[in-house]
């Protein structure tokens, strides 16, 4: 294999990861922008969104197996039935100082991982691909069809979220209650309602990039915190509350890795992304996308 | 009621005095000892944070990493060189105020979550170097074999004489986080903490009081590391990391941030509840993120906010009470005015 298609493998490996990374971080987006609260508990949330749509597919309900595909759905209704109630008790939570935010959702965070563990057992299992588990070879690059799947599924949701909320009268109504909460409730929204619905696409979209990322990652009930904590790194690289910046920069996270891992150190993949990732941020402080803002009294 | 409340406070100090001193001698046995002293540790740490998040403002969640510093460079000192605890004391208080002072370089460009995350990104940084540099700090597997102490010839072995020591150096640490509280720094933090652009306007030197609590809070989690290392005698990058940190963050919060009592306080409840709720296996984590979203949601001024809620309330006056100046006014809930 020749150093270009050595490269490109490497890229696509980064895009996919980076995917996952982009769809955690715009959970954290989604909710940063429309209520002001830091989720530090979306990892969680992506964990029991990932068993939440696993577990019909491995019939571990009542024996009942279905589809990949309505298991995906299931999973993703179910988290972001589950977002739906975790907003109303963190409502009071948005209008705190960070460290409370910071430590509240944290305490969610250890409430979701332990029921997780009662419920489902510590060890965790390995999931089946739907798809042939024999990659296809597209110009002298090997490329799993699991990974392609959550490639392109990805990017669907992706531009359907932009799209939804660029284009259909909710999703307007979200981006104007994340704007200006008053305003918006002067104009006849109702903020809170809304807020709840952006609650629960943020944890439906974990979800989804959980549910798709099963059959390349091992499940188990502390996979939360490695990808909640590069979600949020890319949450934070692409400046906070920015949808195009969370999808790049979860995109520049996953590839960093990916590009660290296969040609600098395999050791140091983790620490040489935030390094970079640090570096990045003193001398951007607001992010990739985020604006530069004016200290002031 | 004032010469009253002096009587209460002297009375208080003295029956904390006689516990604190008795207690090796009435512990059931040296597993309790074993956890009193962790709290210890935990108590250090959270000074260290209270220092540079609670006074000065600063989010630092790389603390778990400073504490492996410390741990690190008493076990290679010890191991390696022979170094007896006393040496490595002061050793690691340097390298790691060296250590926390270049981390709180970065740190002086970006603000709240932004930094929030750098912290994070440091001390997972500084965890991933302790475990693939394994020429010098064994990988993952540690280090083991590390000597315990001994004092003019006396061994401090087992958990009850090492009690004394973590005493020392607890009340050590306290009383000079006090001092300094009181000091030009601690008003220097409390100013940049308030409003940092203010504080710059005002003359103070607002970088250098950034870099010195940072390197101040890592010192004292240098200070715990050098304990745990010479306390359990063996070392792994495992317990280093952002859990930790997070740990001794909830503890703070919960003892109340901006107050050094809370502290104390968080540090030493946090793991023996924790450990006294150890037989209901999972239900009790359950437990301890419900209490802390309960905490946050009710209490948010942590044990310290509540008491002195009740203080302001009720006109209840407790023993140890005193005119707080420098402590922070208690976290509010929705904060409309704060800019």
């Amino acid at each position: 294999m020749d150093n270009v298609s050595l490269f490109l493998q490497t890229l696509v490996g980064g895009i996919g990861i980076g995917s996952l990374y982009a769809l955690v971080a715009l959970g954290y987006s989604m909710i940063y922008r429309s209520m002001g609260l830091v989720n530090f508990a979306h990892g969680s949330i992506y964990m029991i969104g990932t068993y939440l749509g696993i577990i019909w597919y491995r019939g571990m309900v009542m024996g009942l197996q279905v589809p990949y595909g309505v298991a995906f759905v299931i999973g993703i209704l179910l988290t972001a039935g589950l977002g739906l109630i975790l907003e109303r008790i963190f409502r009071p939570l948005a209008n705190m100082d960070l460290m409370l935010m910071l430590l509240g959702t944290i305490g969610l965070g250890y409430v979701l991982d332990n029921l997780a563990v009662i419920v489902w057992g510590a060890e965790g299992f390995a999931v089946k691909s739907p798809l042939p588990e024999t990659p296809i070879m597209i110009g002298g690059v090997a490329l799993l069809p699991q990974m392609l799947l959550l490639i392109s599924v990805s990017a669907v949701l992706m531009i359907g979220l932009n799209v939804f909320l660029a284009k259909a009268k909710i999703g307007k109504a979200m981006r104007a209650a994340a704007q200006d909460r008053e305003t918006a409730s002067a104009m006849g929204i109702p903020v809170n309602r809304t807020n709840a619905l952006t609650f629960a696409i943020g944890a439906g979209l974990a979800a989804a990039a959980g549910i798709l990322a099963a059959p390349i990652v091992y499940v188990n009930p502390a996979m939360g915190s490695a990808v909640g904590l590069k979600g949020f790194a890319a949450f934070i690289l692409g400046g906070a509350g920015s949808i195009p910046g969370a999808i790049a920069g979860g995109l520049t996270f996953g590839v960093l890795e990916a590009i660290s891992a296969g040609f600098i150190s395999s050791a140091y993949t983790k620490g040489i992304a935030f390094v970079i990732m640090i570096v990045v941020l003193m001398f951007r402080p607001g992010g990739i996308v985020g604006e530069v803002t004016v200290d002031k009294v | 009621m004032k010469k009253n409340a002096g009587l209460n406070k002297r009375v208080v100090l003295g029956l904390a005095f006689v516990v604190l001193l008795g207690f090796p001698l009435v512990a059931s046995n040296r597993y309790q000892v074993h956890v009193v002293n962790m709290a210890g540790l935990y108590i250090l740490m959270s000074l260290g944070l209270n220092l540079a998040m609670g006074y000065c403002g600063q989010i630092n969640l790389a603390l778990g990493a400073f504490w492996g510093v410390g741990a690190y460079t008493a076990a290679l000192l010890n191991t390696r060189l022979g170094m007896p605890i006393w040496i490595n004391m002061p050793v690691a208080m340097v390298l790691t105020g060296i250590v926390g002072a270049l981390v709180a370089l970065p740190m002086l460009k970006v603000k709240s979550h932004y930094l929030a995350l750098v912290t994070i990104g440091l001390g997972e940084t500084i965890n991933i170097i302790l475990v693939n540099e394994t020429g010098l700090t064994g990988g993952p597997l540690g280090i083991s074999g590390i000597q315990m102490p001994s004092l003019f010839g006396i061994p401090i072995d087992g958990d009850e004489r090492f009690y004394y020591l973590v005493l020392v150096c607890v009340v050590i640490g306290f009383l000079a986080a006090r001092q300094m509280m009181k000091h030009r720094i601690g008003r220097s933090f409390i100013a940049i903490r308030d409003n940092d652009v203010a504080a710059k306007a005002m003359g103070v030197n607002t970088a250098k009081y950034q870099i010195m609590a940072n390197s101040i809070a890592a010192v004292y989690c240098g200070v715990a590391g050098v304990l745990y290392a010479h306390m359990t005698t063996y070392i792994s990058p495992d317990i280093f990391e952002f859990k930790s940190a997070l740990f001794v963050l909830t503890l703070t919060l919960i003892g109340g941030m901006g107050s050094l009592a809370g502290s104390v306080v968080g540090g030493l409840g946090l793991p023996i509840i924790q450990e006294l709720l150890r037989a209901i296996g999972n239900w009790q984590l359950v437990g301890f993120g419900l209490a802390i979203m309960l905490v946050v949601l009710f209490m948010p001024g942590g044990v310290m906010g509540l008491t002195r809620r009740l203080e302001e309330a009720g006109g209840i006056r407790w023993p140890w009470a005193r005119k707080r100046i420098h402590e922070k006014p208690e976290l509010e809930g929705p904060n409309v005015s704060r800019p």
